[in-house]
């Protein structure tokens, strides 16, 4: 599926065939025949950073709703038809994206599409009070078990809080609130899907043992006629500057261990300088020979764990995330002290080679596993066609992360990961 | 106006195999298992050793834990962070995984790179530094992660049943990693020796899948084939054997939700029944629109996700409901589960059994279509005693069977009044009505930590 020249790694080569139906909905096809079964990914244009004001969590609440029938399937039974024909199914809301996908014997194409497409559709026209009560239900006891239940579970909403502006569209988290997800009404949930779950605002992935004229053929069949709208604006809030004045919260609870995180605004995704600033957060705390790993964990053993990592966003900027949790008897304030120091001396001498090559290896590795099944190959094709209008993208990511030079990556850090642009959230234990 | 299509039909499934292995050895003994996967770019190596977690002494368990650990954390050549930086920079991962009945050391990395990384792969086996330093950090920090799933329900849950499903006599009783007691008294001394008299090529199996760049017999062979031990000793695994039933609540006060786990002892792959409970646990809990599933969260709303799993181990295993319920309910989900599981008047159906064996057919390509899937599958076979052709055996004897020999074996197996529960929540919420509800001889537990 490569080209190797002297050992070096030139680019991928997954076949990508695109095509646009009438109504606007982007199809497209990655054939592999290696094994008989296909999986079937849409990534509709929507996600938490479309909530309005009061509605926190609503697009994935949404997103329950839509397993809840349509015009010629019964509640649940998308899935259940789905199963009993030998697929794995599920949906996820992130920030940016809401994704619906199956992956199946190929023989269940078919079935696959006009389920995604009756729901698409005629959502509304099975839609009761009940159902969505019953869905708001399982949607709180989601967040119980996922956040409210778990030690440090609310970090992500802290650090939400501490690193946007409450109004901007990352201001809050996907799970959102308790309070919205019970003001949450049918009109809301018609006026959501009106708006978003359109032909024209969604692409279509079929990865697998199909070819291309033939998924584009049985697209067209089963979504073709189905109408396009107005695709809505996305939330345009532009690119904040860096955090200034050093935000900084602090907070306790029933947590084993003390812990420091650090957070930053970074670019959006998909420019050079997020990809640099990926590469020096790995380094910086990605795996067992990062610097924070190997000054704090196994160096003084202030910690028993760190990490960092860059999550990448597309509406204007992404979130850069640093922590450590203390070991015994080490405050979280010299924790806070010595992973500061370690950022500063990456900003100062920038990574060396060795360090950037471990990372890109790193990346390569991990990138071939996202490729390597077509159900996660079918997900990324999703994602780069909608985020950044290419799937082809998937194929020369490694070539990307391969040309990023060791002083890109001190430029980026020292631009984005400057002492004075950071969060700072204290995580103490509760005294019992 | 959109155009109405009648649902469509399923086009009968491809035809699908597990991959067959080739089989060799190694000039030292060690078996080899090839699986040549084009298109698979990143090869995935499990190195199997036959070393059941019942070859730890009682007082030290968790010793093959922290000597798994520690493997990555210098060599005799390498020393330090010098071996973590060398395997990396080859874009390799490197993993241990424990189970009672063996040990797996895995490696995932692109096939460019595979000799290389096999090679340090093979210094990390052979000859670890195991220093006194990173031993007892990897004892600090273990007991630092018991700490935190301590402060988990659904961890706490898992624990909990696990110490009272199995007997307490038995390796199965503790957690793979060690109890902090036993964790406490793992010193670099015990580490090494047990490095010594376990770690060797005898009874091990090497399982290599991927799309190879280079012969991965000759390359196995010189990074693996001259390793000896003479003084390996092996170990023969220690039976599972049932505990005592009982009915806990474990206090966690002010907690939101409360975490269940209601089931006993079960069965493994090689009982003649394991076909049939595959199948029954799929319909009663397995399922998006299974049994239990259907009404606790589509119907009632109380929880995100209820399931019914069957844990097998070597010999025996066990089977548990499990889900997490906000605490207002938890007395009517409880209720209702111990309803739904009983399938004596209402017996598994030909649709809910044609449902399980289309589901485990059509998933198996995709489950099996990466290096790492195959690879895993592979060394969880050769850890269960079980052919190279179980999977397509086991598919084989899932589309042999009937309703009523799902219901048998369910019913065989599954004693609804005669099954522990694990409850982690709000005692002071939950102990009376629980009591009240049926479970007269509940007792409740503080966890300390």
């Amino acid at each position: 599926m490569w080209g190797m020249t002297s050992g070096a790694l030139t680019g991928l080569g997954y076949p990508i065939v695109q095509h646009t139906l009438d109504n606007g909905l982007r199809v497209i096809s990655s054939p592999d025949h290696l094994a008989p079964s296909v999986a079937v990914n849409i990534w509709y244009d929507v996600g938490s950073r479309d909530e309005e004001e009061g509605r926190t969590g609503f697009a994935h609440l949404f997103e329950h709703v839509m397993f809840q029938g349509s015009a010629h399937v019964a509640s649940g039974q998308h899935i259940a038809l789905l199963q009993a024909s030998g697929a794995v199914v599920n949906a996820t809301t992130w920030f940016d994206r809401t994704n619906y996908f199956e992956t199946l014997p190929t023989g269940g194409l078919d079935l696959a599409l006009w389920l995604e497409a009756d729901r698409m559709a005629t959502l509304l026209d099975a839609l009761t009070q009940e159902n969505l009560d019953t869905q708001r239900e399982v949607v709180k006891e989601e967040k119980r078990q996922r956040y409210d239940n778990v030690p440090y579970g609310n970090v992500m909403e802290l650090l939400n809080t501490l690193t946007f502006p409450p109004d901007h569209p990352y201001g809050h988290t996907t799970i959102g609130s308790m309070e919205d997800l019970d003001a949450a009404t049918l009109e809301d949930v018609h006026g959501f899907f009106r708006r978003h779950y359109l032909p024209n605002n969604a692409v279509l992935s079929i990865a697998g043992d199909v070819e291309p004229e033939d998924a584009f053929e049985r697209a067209d069949l089963y979504f073709g006629s189905l109408a396009s709208g107005v695709k809505p604006p996305k939330p345009d809030n532009g690119s904040l500057p860096s955090l200034s004045g050093l935000p900084r919260v602090e907070t306790s609870g029933k947590v084993p261990a003390d812990a420091v995180y650090f957070s930053w605004r970074l670019p959006a995704t998909g420019g050079k300088d997020f990809d640099a600033l990926d590469l020096g957060l790995s380094i910086l705390g990605h795996g067992q020979t990062s610097r924070l790993h190997k000054q704090l964990v196994r160096g003084n053993e202030h910690a028993e764990g760190t990490s960092a990592s860059a999550m990448g966003l597309i509406g204007g900027n992404s979130f850069g995330f640093s922590y450590a949790r203390s070991r015994d008897g080490v405050p979280p304030e010299q924790l806070e002290h010595e992973m500061a120091e370690l950022i500063d001396q990456l900003l100062t001498d920038g990574p060396t080679e060795e360090e950037l090559r471990r990372a890109k290896a790193q990346f390569e590795r991990h990138w071939l596993h996202e490729l390597a099944r077509v159900d996660s190959r079918a997900d990324a094709l999703g994602e780069y066609a909608t985020l950044h209008g290419d799937p082809h993208l998937i194929n020369s990511r490694i070539a990307e992360i391969t040309a990023v030079g060791s002083e890109e990556v001190r430029d980026a850090v020292r631009e984005w990961l400057h002492p004075d642009q950071r969060a700072t959230l204290i995580y103490r234990q509760q005294a019992s | 106006m959109r155009e109405f299509r009648p649902r469509p039909s399923i086009a009968p499934a491809g035809v699908w195999a597990f991959p067959s292995p080739r089989r060799g050895r190694l000039s030292n003994g060690i078996e080899l298992m090839i699986f040549d996967l084009p298109g698979q770019h990143v090869i995935a190596a499990h190195l199997v050793l036959d070393v059941p977690l019942n070859a730890e002494r009682r007082d030290i368990e968790g010793v093959a834990t922290m000597c798994a650990r520690t493997l990555d954390e210098g060599t005799r050549r390498h020393n330090g962070e010098e071996f973590a930086e060398l395997l990396e920079t080859e874009g390799a991962g490197f993993g241990v995984d424990l189970s009672l009945a063996g040990l797996q050391i895995v490696l995932d990395v692109p096939a460019s790179h595979l000799e290389r990384a096999l090679e340090l792969f093979a210094e990390a086996v052979i000859e670890p530094s195991l220093t006194d330093r990173d031993v007892n950090r990897h004892v600090q920090l273990r007991l630092a992660e018991i700490e935190q799933a301590q402060a988990n329900s659904a961890q706490t849950a898992s624990m909990a049943f696990r110490a009272a499903v199995f007997d307490e006599t038995t390796r199965a009783a503790r957690m793979s990693g060690g109890e902090p007691d036993t964790v406490r008294q793992v010193t670099p001394d015990a580490v090494t020796a047990f490095h010594h008299d376990h770690f060797g090529p005898s009874g091990a199996t090497l399982v290599l899948a991927g799309d190879f760049a280079e012969d991965p017999i000759a390359v196995a062979e010189r990074c693996l084939g001259s390793w000896q031990n003479e003084d390996q000793r092996q170990v023969s695994i220690q039976e599972a054997t049932p505990g005592r039933r009982h009915t806990l609540l474990v206090d966690r006060p002010g907690a939101v939700q409360a975490d269940v786990r209601f089931g006993s002892f079960g069965i493994d792959r090689l009982d003649p029944r394991w076909a049939g409970i595959s199948v029954a646990s799929y319909a009663m809990g397995g399922a998006f629109l299974s049994r239990l599933n259907s009404v606790l969260r589509e119907e009632k709303g109380y929880t995100y996700g209820v399931r019914m799993n069957f844990g097998p181990l070597r010999t025996g295993g066990s089977f548990a409901v499990q889900g997490s319920f906000r605490t207002d309910v938890l007395v009517d989900a409880l209720a209702a589960t111990r309803d739904l599981i009983k399938v004596d008047a209402v017996p598994f159906t030909s649709q809910e059994v044609n449902d399980a064996v289309a589901f485990f057919t059509g998933v198996s390509p995709l489950r099996y279509a990466t290096a790492d899937g195959v690879a895993d599958q592979a060394a969880t076979q050769v850890l269960a005693g079980l052919p190279d052709d179980y999977v397509d055996r086991s598919l084989a004897l899932l589309r042999s069977v009937t309703p009523e020999a799902a219901t048998e074996a369910y019913g065989s197996v599954v004693h609804p009044d005669d099954l522990t529960l694990v409850v982690v929540g709000d005692a002071e919420r939950l102990a009376d009505p629980l009591r009240a509800s049926g479970f007269e001889d509940l007792e409740v537990r503080t966890v300390v930590g």
